[in-house]
């Protein structure tokens, strides 16, 4: 991040290099296309339905609507997806980085009989779009009785967390030094302790990173909550949205106003820690 | 980093409750089946049990909900592949999908990641900013498009009809010729950034002592990219090209948010027919027919992969 001094030079370079000026420009244009979106249903959210009618995609608001989004907020019934998605993110997220760190820690470093095809196994499952089987996990939840309840959603929503995390924390955990653990190990520590008090500490940074990645991941699921909650006192924001834009989809200031709703969350999470997101996501896949 | 057991562990350890237990928990076997247990037992409940249950499903007749489940052997196969007029329309967009996934979001990722590596201002807004989609539901990134590809007022044909070219205004969503790749548009904005993030990545593992030595060699901007950057990137290529494929079999929650599948089957799929199938239409073994048939696709992609990373893993030990 150096560059920034001295821009447009190759490295070592003293002349401007024409090239990259060009490609500067390019990505410019290529950024106001990606914005072009969020401008666009920040502007309508702003509009009463008259003015989206009446004036053009990216002409500002004038006078600014805020009743859309006290409308939405209670025409969406947010109020009650919002506590429900909290509910189900704060308590399924941390437990699941909880399990998925105590049983990274377990295959990388106690190496039971079996650890191997189990870590396969687990790995396995990283690879597979569990989009493609919600038939037999709603017949699973229901088998429980615990189709419409929290503990429904939030048990199969940790069995899915479970492979990317078990997998990249294996990896970090396995390029711990050993001399770490081993002295505490042959004083008299069991493995409890040893995770507790030396591997959990050492991987703050990656949990952070998993943490953050969950948080919205699980916050935007989808698919999984639309199959296990059907009952409406259950459903979570992505749910909400969903029924929103079918209901009312041609009250377009409303309806931008709930996607902005749905939407805000998530982006300041991302924008507070950024640079987390790159470590969590690369760490597993694009590891030296 | 010091490690300190405090007072308190030690205290643990003393013989305080039964001593038999406290034996038991020190044999290191017993610790580790407990730290295992309950990630793997939820992790084969809901996740391992359902894949194998999947495929006992696909040859029973059974709506779902009540007791009268019965065997009828390939049935539900045979119906699928010869009787199911939606199935193969669904294969089709779900091949074209595919291929689209795994073309132009790594393509233009790799373009935006090239360029991002390069020493240029504002490099890391912009790459905040091509990263900014990922993270938003895709829900809410389906309502969104659905809401600009509007007929009447949305983006798409009020800029168009702004630039003075009415006649390319279109039913962008309910046009069966144009739908899919509509759909389409929306998930190369929400996905392009994934993309970008991995190779990023990949380029900054590029060695800089290597690149300097081919500039003092001689070697041209092209020839440093064929020769040095692009040989170095292909683990990085091979995992983009997978995870791109992987994901866009779980394109579940953008086709179902912007057209359901419509308009005449247009931008269904068969990640999406199988729950229709068995979620809505109340065939489970339907439904779970199309689920293994699009699994057996996903496993025979996965399995080359997953050994590679396992070699790979290994090598690097």
């Amino acid at each position: 991040m150096s560059g920034v001094a001295s821009p447009f030079r190759q490295a070592g370079a003293e002349r401007v290099d024409p090239l990259l000026v060009a490609l500067w420009i390019t990505l410019i244009i290529v950024a106001m296309i990606w914005i072009a979106p969020f401008v666009f249903i920040i502007f309508t959210s702003l509009k009463s339905n008259a003015t989206v009618m009446g004036t053009g995609a990216f002409s500002p608001p004038t006078s600014i609507a805020w009743e859309n989004f006290t409308n939405a907020w209670r025409r969406g019934d947010f109020g009650t997806t919002v506590v429900n998605s909290t509910i189900i993110t704060v308590i399924k997220v941390p437990l699941g980085l909880m399990i998925s760190a105590m049983a990274a820690y377990s295959l990388s470093r106690i190496q039971i009989r079996g650890h191997k095809v189990v870590f396969l196994a687990i790995v396995f499952g990283t690879m597979i779009p569990f989009q493609v089987m919600l038939a037999p996990i709603f017949k699973q939840v229901n088998s429980f009785g615990l189709i419409n309840t929290y503990v429904g959603i939030i048990l199969p929503y940790l069995a899915f967390g479970v492979p990317y995390q078990v997998f990249i924390l294996h990896g970090f955990f396995k390029d711990v030094p050993k001399e770490l653990s081993e002295a505490a190990l042959i004083d008299g520590a069991s493995h409890f302790t040893v995770f507790r008090r030396i591997f959990l500490p050492v991987s703050l940074p990656v949990l952070a990173a998993l943490l953050i990645l969950d948080f919205v991941a699980t916050w935007n699921e989808f698919a999984m909550a639309l199959v296990i909650l059907q009952d409406p006192d259950r459903w979570t924001l992505p749910l909400g949205l969903m029924s929103f834009q079918s209901q009312f989809a041609r009250d377009y200031g409303q309806l931008n106003a709930a996607i902005v709703m749905t939407v805000l969350p998530a982006a300041i999470v991302y924008l507070i820690f950024q640079r987390y997101f790159v470590s969590g996501l690369t760490s597993g896949a694009v590891k030296e | 980093m010091a490690v300190n057991i405090s007072a308190a562990d030690r205290h643990a350890r003393m013989p305080t409750r039964s001593g038999q237990l406290r034996r038991k928990l020190q044999d290191p076997t017993l610790q580790g089946l407990i730290l295992l247990a309950p990630a793997v037992l939820t992790y084969a409940v809901f996740a391992f049990y359902p894949m194998i249950d999947v495929i006992q499903l696909s040859f029973m007749k059974w709506n779902g909900l009540n007791a009268d489940k019965h065997w009828v052997g390939l049935d539900n196969y045979r119906y699928v592949l010869a009787d199911d007029p939606v199935f193969w329309v669904a294969f089709k967009n779900t091949l074209i999908w595919t291929f689209l996934s795994v073309v132009f979001p790594p393509l233009i990722g790799f373009g935006l990641a090239l360029g991002l590596n390069q020493n240029i201002p504002g490099r890391s807004p912009l790459r905040a900013l091509f990263y900014m989609p990922v993270i938003i539901a895709p829900i809410a990134v389906a309502t969104m498009w659905r809401w600009m590809f509007d007929p009447f007022f949305g983006l798409f044909n009020s800029l168009l009809s702004a630039a003075g070219w009415p006649n390319l205004i279109q039913d962008w969503l309910g046009d069966r010729n144009v739908a899919l790749y509509s759909v389409f548009i929306g998930y190369v904005w929400e996905v392009a950034g994934f993309s970008m993030v991995l190779f990023l990545a990949g380029l900054q593992g590029v060695s800089p002592t290597l690149i300097e030595a081919a500039r003092i060699d001689g070697a041209g901007r092209f020839q440093l990219f064929r020769y040095v950057t692009l040989p170095a990137l292909r683990p990085t290529i091979t995992i983009v090209l997978i995870l791109s494929l992987i994901n866009s079999l779980k394109a579940f929650d953008i086709v179902y948010g912007m057209t359901g599948g419509g308009p005449a089957q247009s931008t269904q799929m068969l990640a999406m027919w199988a729950y229709t199938q068995a979620m809505q239409l109340g065939d489970f073994g339907r439904g779970s027919a199309i689920s293994v048939v699009l699994l057996l696709i996903t496993v025979a992609i996965v399995i080359p992969y997953l050994r590679w990373t396992l070699k790979r893993h290994e090598a690097y030990q």
